[in-house]
């Protein structure tokens, strides 16, 4: 700070230049202004007001309706960690059309996101990876969340080895659920005879995962999931354990194996009717069996009210079968123009109920 | 004492303490070299992958050494001045290259290759990293170097600080600050610099009510006032024209008025040019992010060169930037001409501006930076004054012995053991009291900063703690002696004195703030946004939580590339956050 021995000098200076500063002040108060209103695609203004932060910009809130060409306003969106590639991969184009307008996305597991955030009304869209479940239902309707199911692409559950396994490359779906029923096989030669009498190293999806419950359900039945897995819902740390061990095996999305072929071996899966690989044909034409399963989201009635939701929902039933997107960049099968005309129809019959 | 028994039972002593000593100390030497060894080599591989160093032609990075290492370091040595250190730096750069070259192919032949690396890299990271740094050390205390180094860092440090300031402003209100600056701030310094000119105490202490009293009116003002200036004259009048008149000041303390209105003046001007008319006269920069940048690197750096030239020694220093910005000018130059191929580097322009993509080399961190830079800004002072507070109250004011005394030591048990509380525990908290029960939304700016604040609360609180028990008491005692209030005493006496130990707390606590990713996952921030938040109750992401996400992406590309990239990124910011803080330690440990 200034110590005042030299008061004088400073003093003039002082003044001089608070006389520059006021000038300045003058000139900009003058010169270059501009008023709130007129700049509401500015952004910092147009978006307070949706987020009901600044209780002044209260009338501004109403942008989203009466702005029909401009959408703004934010959705938040939770969920599997399956669906994430998918849907940040559309919320991506989405944003890039409609800069107003603010996505998020959490990967949080199917499970994680209906009951931390969705059911308690915190988020406009969950994802999943299977169909929402009994509790979770209930829970929704505790709290008065409605919702939609839409179907937004379909998945082959991917059944993988190491690549020096040369023996396991078929299974039939009784003998995968040996390896992975809750009183699982120890041995590889437990399942068949003439495999190796070496230990199974298991690398699975965690329980909060929509692809855990999926597999439970459509492979194991009643038997239900072992405990003596590496369970995460990291699809890399399956992947790597299943590559650094020759009698390991592992389940995850199809996207991972897409992405990474010469990593692991994908196992073909013989559901009574020869062995079949997973891939875009097979689980499009629904020969890969039991494990090509449908991905969902799930939007909630009450955001679906509101035009930049509703729009996003219909752009995203739009991309689902494009297949660029779904098949090339993420590793998806697309669907179907059928199912597409399907989700459409359900999508704006929601549509109608929450804004008619 | 020197009967003749006990010196032999003394040598026999010293005999066997010396073979433990020296085990000892080996043992000490290679547990820290291990971890120093292991971290090296991983800061290796993330750096090689971010800037995709595997795939460069040698001839790129000899360019490159040529133009710009070489330069630099023969600056360094210029500096130092001392014949005894060139001989080492040559003989181990020569040395070094003979000898890494040698071990490198050694180990390719007999051992097995060695992924994404050649011995050119090896060269660079096993021996130029370590020399630039040593020499840089040594540089720096000759006059020439202190001089170059300290107009680098001002320049870079001042345009940091100028995009940190760009970057908060998407969140803060612009023109609440405006009405703030304008309404109570502005006043309340004209009443304190009347006080001092006139010597009017009254001025002086009305100067604080009245900068409140004009704040709280900004708040009331801004529901009613419409028009305002535009960004650009908002940061003009509310921070350029004060740093301007901050820096002049400086310069004038030191006697020049011509040099003062000149060190205030003509960064300012510049500023304003480039921020107003930039774009117009096509100069490719300009609105009001530039004039906060210009202005607030420009200032130092007259300041700085004013008094380079005032003392006249290491005048030479000041071409440390034409250098080495010459030097990156005459290497893109030759690399140009050759059709040298350039490395495909992951960390850009576009990683640094761009919003997550699915496409790994369109996918940039910006949403995510901008929400690292403001939670840890908010974490910052909410910690520090949160922090300072409680152990200067724990330290200076309870009493020591009593009922009271005893609750004091409870008080400190409990801090004590939270600070070892796991981090996911503090997500909890957070989403259960300030998510959920104060309703500041799931994932927000303010839910986050909260939650890591109190996350880091015990560990600033403790290192306050001890920073302020290390000030002699005979300070105090002397300061009480003088007639001093215990309020004055801690203002003036302790607080100066531990500031610097303050400040390192804080650092370390800090840098273990921005990197966490447990709490924000537990209060619900987004793993991935497309647009840089707009106001603090917008869902935040933060770059720990991108970098995690795109740690599990399936294609290889984002696993190595991206996340290298991003944990760069990081580990910059990081650093470039701690820098700043260290300087301030050591200037306040000087001053003190």
């Amino acid at each position: 700070m200034a110590s005042s021995h030299d008061a004088d000098t400073e003093g003039i200076t002082r003044r001089k230049s608070l006389a520059a500063l006021a000038g300045a002040g003058a000139l900009a108060l003058a010169g270059c202004t501009e008023t709130e209103g007129e700049d509401g695609s500015d952004g910092s203004d147009g978006s307070d007001g949706s987020d009901g932060s600044d209780g002044s910009d209260g009338s501004d809130g109403s942008d989203g309706s009466d702005g029909s060409d401009s959408l703004s306003g934010s959705i938040n969106i939770a969920g599997s960690s399956t669906v994430f590639p998918l849907m940040s991969a559309v919320a991506e184009d989405f944003a890039a059309d409609n800069p107003e307008v603010s996505i998020d996305i959490s990967s949080t597991g199917s499970g994680g996101g209906f009951s931390n955030f969705f059911c308690v009304g915190e988020t406009d869209f969950n994802n999943a990876s299977r169909p929402i479940q009994p509790e979770e239902e209930e829970l929704c309707a505790d709290n008065g969340v409605e919702y939609v199911e839409l179907v937004a692409a379909t998945d082959a559950l991917t059944v993988v080895i190491n690549n020096d396994n040369d023996f396991a490359t078929e299974m039939t779906v009784d003998e995968l659920s040996q390896i992975w029923q809750s009183d699982a096989a120890e041995l590889w030669s437990d399942v068949r005879d003439e495999w190796p009498d070496e230990e199974i190293e298991r690398f699975g999806a965690a329980d909060t995962s929509g692809t855990y419950d999926y597999f439970v359900e459509n492979v194991m039945g009643e038997d239900g999931h072992t405990d003596d897995y590496q369970a995460t819902e990291q699809d890399n740390t399956i992947a790597s354990g299943v590559e650094g061990s020759e009698y390991a095996i592992g389940y995850f999305g199809f996207a991972y194996w897409f992405q990474n072929q010469d990593q692991i071996t994908p196992v073909a899966i013989d559901n009574g009717n020869g062995p079949v690989e997973p891939s875009l044909e097979t689980a499009s034409s629904g020969e890969y069996a039991p494990l090509s399963r449908p991905l969902f989201t799930y939007p909630s009635i009450e955001s679906l009210g509101e035009e930049h939701v509703a729009e996003f929902a219909r752009y995203f039933v739009s991309q689902t079968t494009n297949e660029d997107l779904v098949a090339g960049d993420v590793g998806y099968v697309p669907a179907t123009e059928e199912t597409q005309e399907e989700q459409m129809g359900i999508l704006e019959d929601a549509i109608e109920q929450a804004q008619g | 004492m020197a009967t003749d028994t006990d010196t032999a039972r003394i040598e026999g002593f010293g005999e066997v303490s010396r073979v433990r000593g020296i085990i000892f100390e080996y043992l000490s030497l290679g547990a820290s070299v291990l971890g120093i060894f292991a971290l090296a080599v991983l800061l290796v591989y993330v750096t090689i992958d971010a800037f995709d160093l595997a795939g460069t032609s040698p001839l790129w990075l000899l360019t490159y050494f040529v133009t710009l290492v070489v330069p630099f370091l023969a600056f360094c040595l210029y500096s130092a001045r001392d014949r005894e250190v060139t001989r080492r730096a040559v003989t181990v750069a020569g040395g070094g290259l003979v000898a890494v070259a040698a071990v490198f192919t050694a180990i390719e032949t007999f051992v097995g290759q060695i992924p994404r690396l050649n011995w050119q890299l090896a060269y660079l990271f096993v021996v130029v990293a370590p020399l630039t740094g040593y020499l840089v050390y040594m540089g720096a205390r000759g006059r020439p170097g202190a001089v170059g180094f300290g107009l680098v860092g001002r320049l870079i440090g001042g345009a940091a600080i100028g995009l940190a300031f760009s970057v908060l402003f998407l969140v803060f209100d612009e023109r609440l600050w405006f009405l703030a600056y304008t309404l109570g701030i502005v006043p309340g310094l004209f009443a304190y610099a009347y006080g001092q000119l006139r010597n009017s105490s009254t001025a002086v202490t009305a100067a604080l009510p009245v900068s409140l009293v004009g704040v709280v009116l900004a708040v009331f003002v801004r529901d009613v006032l419409r028009t305002y200036p535009t960004t650009t004259f908002i940061y003009l009048w509310t921070l350029a024209i004060p740093i301007a008149a901050a820096g002049a000041l400086v310069v004038n303390a030191r006697g020049s008025r011509t040099a003062a209105l000149a060190a205030g003046g003509v960064p300012l001007a510049l500023a304003a040019v480039v921020g107003l008319f930039g774009r117009a006269i096509g100069l490719g920069v300009g609105g009001p992010n530039a004039l906060l940048v210009i202005a607030l690197a420009g200032v130092p750096v007259a300041v700085y060169l004013h008094r380079v030239f005032d003392v006249g020694e290491g005048v030479t220093g000041l071409g440390l930037p034409v250098l080495l910005v010459g030097g990156a000018l005459a290497g893109a130059l030759v690399v140009e001409t050759f059709g040298i191929p350039t490395p495909n580097s992951w960390v850009s322009g576009t990683f640094l501006t761009e919003a997550p993509s699915r496409n790994a080399r369109d996918a940039g961190l910006y949403p995510a930076i901008v929400g690292s830079v403001i939670i840890i800004a908010m974490v910052a002072v909410l910690s520090f004054v949160l922090g300072v507070a409680t152990s200067v109250f724990l330290e200076e004011y309870t009493a020591d012995s009593g009922v009271v005394g005893a609750l004091t030591r409870l008080l400190q048990i409990n801090i004590a053991n939270l600070a070892a509380v796991p981090s996911v525990v503090y997500g909890l908290l957070g989403l259960g009291l300030f998510a959920n029960l104060l309703g500041f939304g799931f994932g927000t700016a303010v839910t986050v900063s909260l939650t890591l604040s109190l996350l880091i609360l015990p560990i600033t609180i403790i290192s306050a703690q001890e920073a302020i028990r290390s000030v002699p008491d005979d300070l105090r005692r002397g300061s009480d002696a003088m007639g001093a209030t215990r309020w004055q005493t801690t203002k003036n006496v302790v607080l100066p004195e531990a500031f610097p130990g303050i400040l390192t707390g804080t650092i370390l606590a800090l840098g273990r703030a921005i990197g966490e990713t447990a709490p924000l996952i537990m209060v619900g921030a987004a793993t991935t946004v497309f647009s840089a938040p707009s106001s603090l109750f917008s869902k935040f992401s933060a770059m720990p939580m991108q970098i995690y996400a795109w740690a599990n992406f399936p294609q290889a590309e984002f696993r190595y590339g991206v996340v290298a990239a991003g944990v760069i990124t990081l580990l910059t910011i990081l650093v470039g956050m701690n820098g700043t803080a260290i300087l301030l330690r050591n200037r306040a440990e000087r001053g003190s």
